[in-house]
This record gives structure tokens, sequence and C-alpha cells, in this order.
């Protein structure tokens, strides 16, 4: 449907979106900048000298920034693949079902993605401390299912909502196994809602910093963890590559899955219905 | 298999994990604010460390910043959330960039920008760089302290470039799926074009963006990592304080930083108690 | 009080390789109900959007009282369209719908409340001002709409699809209520439909669009006794259609020799008559009456449907069921084809 839009209007209109262009990318800038940086001191506007110490140290063995990043990358896979197994039956129950006592069970399951880490994971940390489960990485993904879990049953069931079971019924009485019917109706069904959700529950895990700093006790360094040792220490171009690097595996996931995040995904609408 | 045995199988690991984790947490962090914890012989609940705390000037003043820092950030970004929505709406040159940008911002985990933020806007920063090539300024210290300072500006421009795509898209979405008919009806029936998004358009997607707002400030409120890099010593923001009561040599603070905790979880139970009296929509189903 | 007038309307749309619109024209005098009548994806909604304002066209020009309105916002055009869908604000109660565009233009609120309360009353939901929307049934949400739109005395109202949304009894019910409303107001209404029996039950006369040209504007009997063409009359349920060479009186065709009424076109072209139209049983010999054998006898309940061939040529019949009880297949009878009802296309 075309408006009839002046030309002021239509001006307007670019000219802001060329703002929020420049002031979405703007902060990324001058950690690119420092990472390739051999010293660049006030009041240079661009560094002196270029180098690629800081790319070189990271890449190193020694500097243990590639440990990091598997260690973090392994983490938030574990803790995305628990979230989804432990999702897709929560979410079923809650998209396809009413019962009683519905409402208190998705305010339950809610919670966790509007109270902070911070009130929550003091208790876990002395409870753990007795289970032995501080300072390992099991500890870290475990405490990272309480952000991650909720924002996958959300998803699940927004997609759980939109589906019809007559389609597994149908499958069931055409002979197939409640195993096989899951694998080739359901799973089809329902994959957008587990890349969508999986890629939310990733990023979440990602991206924690005060769960993994107080379960894995500095001994489980993730990427943020040592992203934040080197940036309150001053190595401004070294905290620049980790920093590059941090960002890089959502990046991929988002350009990987860039379809399933437009606005008529029925993933997406579940998750826009919050 | 009857209907409720199998809803409740379905949800019993999922619901595991939140209870056990998630509520757990909380409740031993109450029990220990308490100094109540049987298991290693305290037997005898006080309120000692809540009286610390509420006679702390520090507390007052961390509270009232992290409040502020979270009151702003959260307005801001609601408001020019909803005129990015807008502007996303229709076409224009740029567009796809911007949509593609808004969704990138959201992979890009707070830490990040927020050490962005402190390479341009500290006082030997690039904006400060900036001025001082422009001979607005002579010396760094002539740069107004937008970081570790006590307005707390930088955090709140920090939050307010994470949440605007986060709110936006969520708003974006919203708007698609109401479609435009309601809004030709209302200029067909004589609304001008701001008369339609006030009582047309608004009414309609608000119930979205509260929701969104109430997430935006329960988090913006509990964070730690981003006043940590981006703010003041003194006063700090409540998490900051928290955690740094919790990890004192002194092992008395930590029921301190526990009652803190669970100042923090009371101000976020408002906030869901807001969330569900006003939000129209619950999870689909 | 308004009149319409469409000239030469065109729509194409980006990356289309036909028009949406293809130079429509049309004049549709004050105060009267017209529907535009084309099955699905023929223009007629794309037709009304440019009325109201909501589309613009790739050219052509439409007119209110002699004077382009194409240069107008939709809110300021005073065209005021009931979508199919009703969409009453769903977070405002029927009086604040009702009273919405009132509202918009600043008129007291004390007023609003009386003229909102005299127009429910006069779409008979008199108690229903303080309920939502979503309390409502879809009877009672179209005349909300309708209520909400004939408020503000617009110059035209457009209705999408108005009676397709409604059970059959209640079709006739808001049909009456339209049509005393659009009398009582005298505005001038178009109304868009893809349902031949809806045109033809609610308007005032009918103009049939099909892919995006207009084919015939007239009143309603006309597309029956008097179709433009072949496909004008197929959409109308007209049937039979048969080859032949006319001379104004006579039609020469596989039929013999038919006579026609008078001011019939003459030329090469078919002949054409309506199954209801044709006479079997107790007819004599005369003009036009031919000698028919029945191919299939398909019962329907309050008629019953006839396949017949003349001389090789198959022709259908529509008749009551009584007329035909005692015939069955392959039995012969005389049928009777009265003049008036030819018709040369």
């Amino acid at each position: 449907m075309s408006n009839k839009e002046s030309l002021g209007i239509r001006s307007f209109r670019a000219l802001t979106g060329a703002f929020l262009i420049t002031w979405l990318i703007l902060p990324l800038i001058p950690l690119a900048i420092w990472s390739f940086a051999k010293g660049w001191f006030y009041p240079d506007l661009l560094p002196r000298n270029w180098s690629l110490r800081a790319w070189e140290y990271a890449m190193s063995d020694t500097s243990g920034v590639l440990d990091s990043l598997w260690l973090t990358i392994w983490i938030s896979l574990a803790a995305t693949a628990l979230s989804i197994l432990v999702g897709i039956p929560a979410g079923r129950a809650l998209g396809m079902y009413k019962f009683k006592g519905k409402e208190i069970v998705e305010l339950m399951i809610l919670a966790p993605t509007i109270v902070p880490g911070i009130a929550v994971v003091l208790g876990i940390h002395s409870v753990f401390i007795s289970l032995g489960l501080n300072n390992t990485i099991h500890g870290v993904i475990l405490v990272h299912l309480i952000p991650t879990l909720p924002y996958m049953v959300l998803v699940m069931s927004g997609i759980f909502s939109n589906y019809d079971p007559a389609f597994e019924a149908q499958a069931r009485s055409l002979g197939a196994s409640p195993l096989k019917t899951f694998w080739y109706v359901t799973l089809p069904a329902i994959r957008p809602g587990i890349i969508v959700g999986g890629l939310f529950a990733f990023l979440v895990s990602w991206s924690q910093y005060i769960l993994t700093l107080l379960i894995g006790g500095g001994r489980v360094e993730t990427l943020p963890l040592l992203l934040f040792n080197f940036a309150t220490a001053g190595r401004n171009d070294i905290t620049g590559a980790i920093g590059m690097i941090y960002i890089l595996p959502g990046i991929i996931i988002l350009l990987l899955t860039a379809k399933h995040l437009s606005g008529r995904s029925g993933a997406v609408g579940g998750f826009g219905q919050i | 298999m009857s209907d409720r045995t199998k809803i409740f199988l379905l949800l019993l690991p999922a619901m595991f994990i939140i209870v056990v984790l998630f509520f757990g947490g909380l409740a031993i962090g109450l029990m220990r604010s308490f100094n109540y914890m049987p298991v290693i012989g305290l037997t005898d609940p006080d309120f000692s460390a809540y009286i610390a705390v509420f006679t702390d000037r520090e507390f007052y003043l961390s509270f009232a910043l992290t409040f502020h820092i979270a009151f702003t950030s959260t307005v801001i970004s609601s408001v020019l959330a909803i005129g990015a929505a807008l502007l996303l709406r229709r076409s224009f040159i740029g567009r796809g960039m911007v949509n593609f940008l808004f969704q990138l911002n959201l992979t890009v985990p707070h830490l990040v920008g927020a050490i962005g933020m402190l390479y341009l806007f500290s006082q030997s920063g690039s904006f400060a760089r900036l001025a001082a090539e422009f001979e607005l300024i002579a010396g760094p210290a002539d740069f107004p302290a937008l970081v570790f300072d006590p307005f707390a500006i930088g955090i709140i421009l920090q939050y307010v470039w994470k949440e605007i795509p986060f709110i936006g898209v969520i708003v974006l979405a919203n708007m698609q799926s109401i479609g435009e008919d309601y809004e030709s009806v209302a200029r067909s029936l004589g609304a001008s074009k701001w008369q339609t998004f006030r009582h047309v358009l608004l009414p309609l997607i608000f119930p979205g963006v509260l929701s969104a707002s109430v997430m935006v400030f329960a988090f913006t409120f509990g964070a730690y990592e981003i006043p940590a890099i981006l703010g003041a010593n003194f006063p700090a923001a409540l998490p900051v304080l928290a955690y740094r009561k919790y990890t004192d040599v002194d092992l008395a603070a930590r029921p301190e930083a526990m009652a803190m905790a669970i100042v923090i979880a009371l101000l976020s139970a408002l906030m869901i108690y807001f969330y569900v009296r006003y939000s129209r929509r619950r999870i689909r189903g | 009080m308004t009149h319409v007038s469409i000239k030469e309307l065109t729509k194409v749309y980006p990356g289309a390789d036909a028009p949406a619109l293809d130079r429509l024209s049309l004049e549709i005098p004050t105060g009267e109900l017209t529907a535009l009548l084309g099955p699905s994806g023929c223009g007629k909604t794309t037709t009304m959007k440019m009325i109201a304002g909501l589309l613009e066209p790739t050219s052509g020009d439409v007119t209110f009282d002699d004077r382009s309105v194409l240069r107008d916002r939709p809110e300021d055009r005073g065209v005021v369209m009931v979508f199919q869908n009703y969409l009453l604000f769903p977070y405002m109660s029927v009086a604040d719908n009702v009273g919405f565009g009132l509202k918009m233009r600043k008129i007291d609120p004390a007023e609003i409340k009386q003229r909102v309360g005299k127009m429910l009353e006069l779409v008979k939901l008199p108690d229903l001002g303080d309920r939502k929307p979503s309390a409502l049934s879809g009877g009672q949400q179209q005349r909300v709409a309708l209520a909400r739109a004939l408020i503000v005395q617009p110059n035209v109202l457009l209705l999408d699809e108005p009676l397709s949304n409604l059970d059959a009894h209640l079709r006739f019910e808001m049909r009456d209520l339209i049509r005393s409303l659009q009398q009582e107001m005298g505005i001038t209404t178009i109304f868009v439909t893809h349902d031949q029996e809806e045109a033809v039950v609610l308007a005032d006369r009918v103009a049939l669009i099909l892919n995006g040209q207009m084919k015939q504007y007239d009143k309603a009997d006309a597309f029956y006794k008097r179709p433009i063409d072949e496909a004008t009359a197929r959409f109308f349920g007209g049937h039979n259609f048969i080859p032949g060479t006319s001379d104004g009186q006579t039609f020469d065709c596989a039929l013999g020799k038919l006579v026609l009424p008078e001011g019939a076109a003459s030329g090469q072209g078919k002949l054409t008559f309506r199954p209801e139209n044709v006479r079997i049983g107790q007819t004599q010999a005369g003009e036009n009456v031919l000698n028919a054998q029945i191919k299939d006898i398909m019962y329907m309940g309050t008629q019953t449907r006839l396949k017949l061939t003349v001389t090789g040529t198959e022709i259908e019949a529509v008749v009551n069921p009584n007329e035909i009880e005692a015939h069955q297949v392959n039995d012969t009878l005389p049928i009777h084809l009265p003049r008036p009802t030819l018709w040369v296309i």
C-alpha cells in the first residue's frame, strides 16, 4: 500500500536511517582500530603505528585466548543443547494444552528472564560450595541454564501453539511408531523454533558474565571474563582483538539463520508476543 | 496415559531445573540474608544483615543511582525504539542495512558495547580527541566526564545503544502483525497522522512495549559488568556493590550481600507484577 | 450527496505484466447504492482503495462533484470505508468506537454522546454502548462499524463485502438496514462484492468488473435480460450460447430459425437465453417451439436442472420439479423459447 509521502518526509527517513547506521556501528570501531594499533595515544585520531602483534598474541598458545574461545563455545553449546532437550517438551505442554495452574507455570518459567542473575547466583554459589560444583565447567553450564531455558520454552511454546497434532495422529494411523512420528513429522515442523530458540539461548549463554564469574570462580575463564580483565588492565590493543573475536560467532549465527528472524516467522512472532 | 499425566511429564524436566536452580538459589539467598543456614549450624535467623544494609548510606546512594540508570535507560530506549519501528515500517534508502544492523546489534554482547563506549567517550577517548582536533578543548580534563561519572551517562548511553534494537525489533514485529488496516480506518474517519498514531496505533502496541520495557528495566537494574566497566566507584551500582560485599575478605559481609540481592529480587518481582497486570498477552496457548 | 465520477482509472503494480485496473470509467449518481461486482483479483478492491485515497492510481482521475480528489489526503476526502472484518478498535468501547470520527474533529463531548446515542438507536443497538467489540456478535459488530462510518456523514461510503460474513437470515436484516440507512441519509454508497446475488439484492446499479475492465454498468435486471457479452452472462449464471446469424428479426442457427424480440442486434453472434426461461410441457406448436430430448435430469430440491438436446445442440433448462415429474431421460418433449427472453450477443 503506497502512501503519498512528501520529499521532506522521505529525506527525513533516509537521514535518520543514515544516522542509525552510523550510531549502531560506532562503538565497534575503536575496538577494531585498537586491535591493529601499536600504541595509540592522545590526541591522535588514528594510531601512528599499526601492527598485528595484538592479533598474534591473541592467536598464540601462551595467551589462552583461543582456549577461552573453545571453552566458551563448548559451554554455550552445552547449555543450548540442554535447553533444547528440556525446552521442547515444556514448550509442547504450554503451547498445546490448557490446564489448571498454567498461568502460574508460565510465570515461573518467565521469572528468570526478569530477575537479574546477581539476585540468584549468590545463593547458588553458597550451595555449590558443598556440592563441589564451584570452579567447574559443569557448574557453569548448569547456572547458564537459568537464563537460557526460559527463552527456549517461550519460543517452543509459540511454535507449538501453531502446531496441529492431527499430523501426528495421521502418521500413527499410517503405522509409524512414536519415535518415527517424532522424527519425521514433529521435528521438521518445529525446526524453525529450535533454530530461533537455540540462537537466542546460545547468545544468552555467550554473553553471560556474573554467573560465570561467581560460579566459575575465575578458574573457568570464558571469553567475556578474559575480555573484562584485559579491558580493566588497560591493554586496549589486546582487548580490541579479543572483542573482535568475541562478537564473531554471534554474527556468523545471525547470518546463517537470517531468514528465520524476519518478522513473519512464527517463532519470532511468538517471541514478539512476550 | 491421561492428558494430565502427559502434561506433567512434559513439564517435569524444565520445571525441575527452574525450581531447583532458580527458586532454590533465591530461597538460599533469602535464608542466608537472615543468617539462617541450619546446614552449617546457623539456626537463629536475625535481621542483622538487613539492619546493616538499610543503615548504610552507601546502599541508598547505590540504589538511587541504579534506579536512575534503569529508569532513564528504559524510558529513552522505549520512546526511541517506537520511533525506530515507525521508521522501519516503510521503505527508504538504507532500510535493509538498518534492519540488518538492528539484528546484528542483538548478537553483540553488552560487554563489548560497553568497552567500545569507554573508548569513545572517556576523557582520552575518540570523541575527546575529536574535540581536541577541532580545538574545542585544551586537554583531556576539559572533556566532560561521561564515564565514571555520577550521572552514569556512559552507562545509560550503552544501555540505550543495546536496548533500542531490542525493543525496536519486538515493536516492529508487533506492528507488522497488527497491520495497517486499523490506521486506514482511522484516517478515513478523519484522523490526522498524529491522531491516528496517538489514538489507534499506540494503544495497540502498548502491551508489547510495556512487556519489553519491563524486561529492559529489570536487566539494566541488575546487570553487573556494564557498571563495573563504565561506572564510578562511589557510589557504585547496586549489583557491583553486592558483588563487592560478597567477595569481601570479611565473611560477615556475605549476608549483607545476600540482603542486597534480595532487594534486587524484590524489585524485579514488582516488575513481574506490572508485567502480568498490564500485559495483554501470555505465552500463547 | 456526492456525485462520484471515475475517469479512466488505471493501476499497474510494479513488476506486474498486466494492469490490475485498466482504464475504468464510471459515473455514480448522487445518493445511489452501487455495487462493484467481480471475482477475486478483478480490481474492485483496488478501485475502492483509490476512491478512498489509500492507494495512488497510475493514471486516471477520481472526482467528487466534478472536483478531482486525487490530491486530497484520505482524511480530507470525506470517504469512509467499512472493511470486511469491521476493524473495530478492540480496546475502545462501542460508544467510543462510534464516536471516534467526531472526537477527531474535536466536537464537544456532550454532543458526541448525544449523536452516538442516536446513531446506536438507528442501527438498533441502543444498549450496547459500554460493551467492548469482543463481546459482540459478528452482525452486531458490523452494525457498529456502519454506525461509526455514517455518524461522520461522509461524502461517500465504501463497503467491503458487507453481506458475505453473515448467515442467511442475518443477510436480509442487514440488507434492509443498509438500504434504509443509505436512503434516509442519502449518502452515495459503493460496495464491493464477488457474490452476484449480494449485488443484485442490495444495489440500485451494478458495475461488473472482469480482469480490471468494466464490462457493464446497469440496473440489476439488465444483466439477466440484456448481458453485454458471454463472459458477463456467464458470471450471472447464464448458459445456452448458440452461435449463428441474426438479421435483426430472426436468428439462424443450429436450433433452427428463431424469432427475435424488437431491437435485437444483427450480424454474426451468439443467441443466449437463460435456463429458467425455457418453457416445457404444455405447448402448442408456434413460434420458437422446438423438439428436445432429455439427456440428464438433476433434482435440486426447489428446482430441477435439465440437459436437453435439440437437433444435436445441447441446452440447459431449469424448471419446477413438478413439471418434469412425469418424464425421464431420453424422453422427447416440446420446449418453447418465448420471444422476449431471447438476446443476441
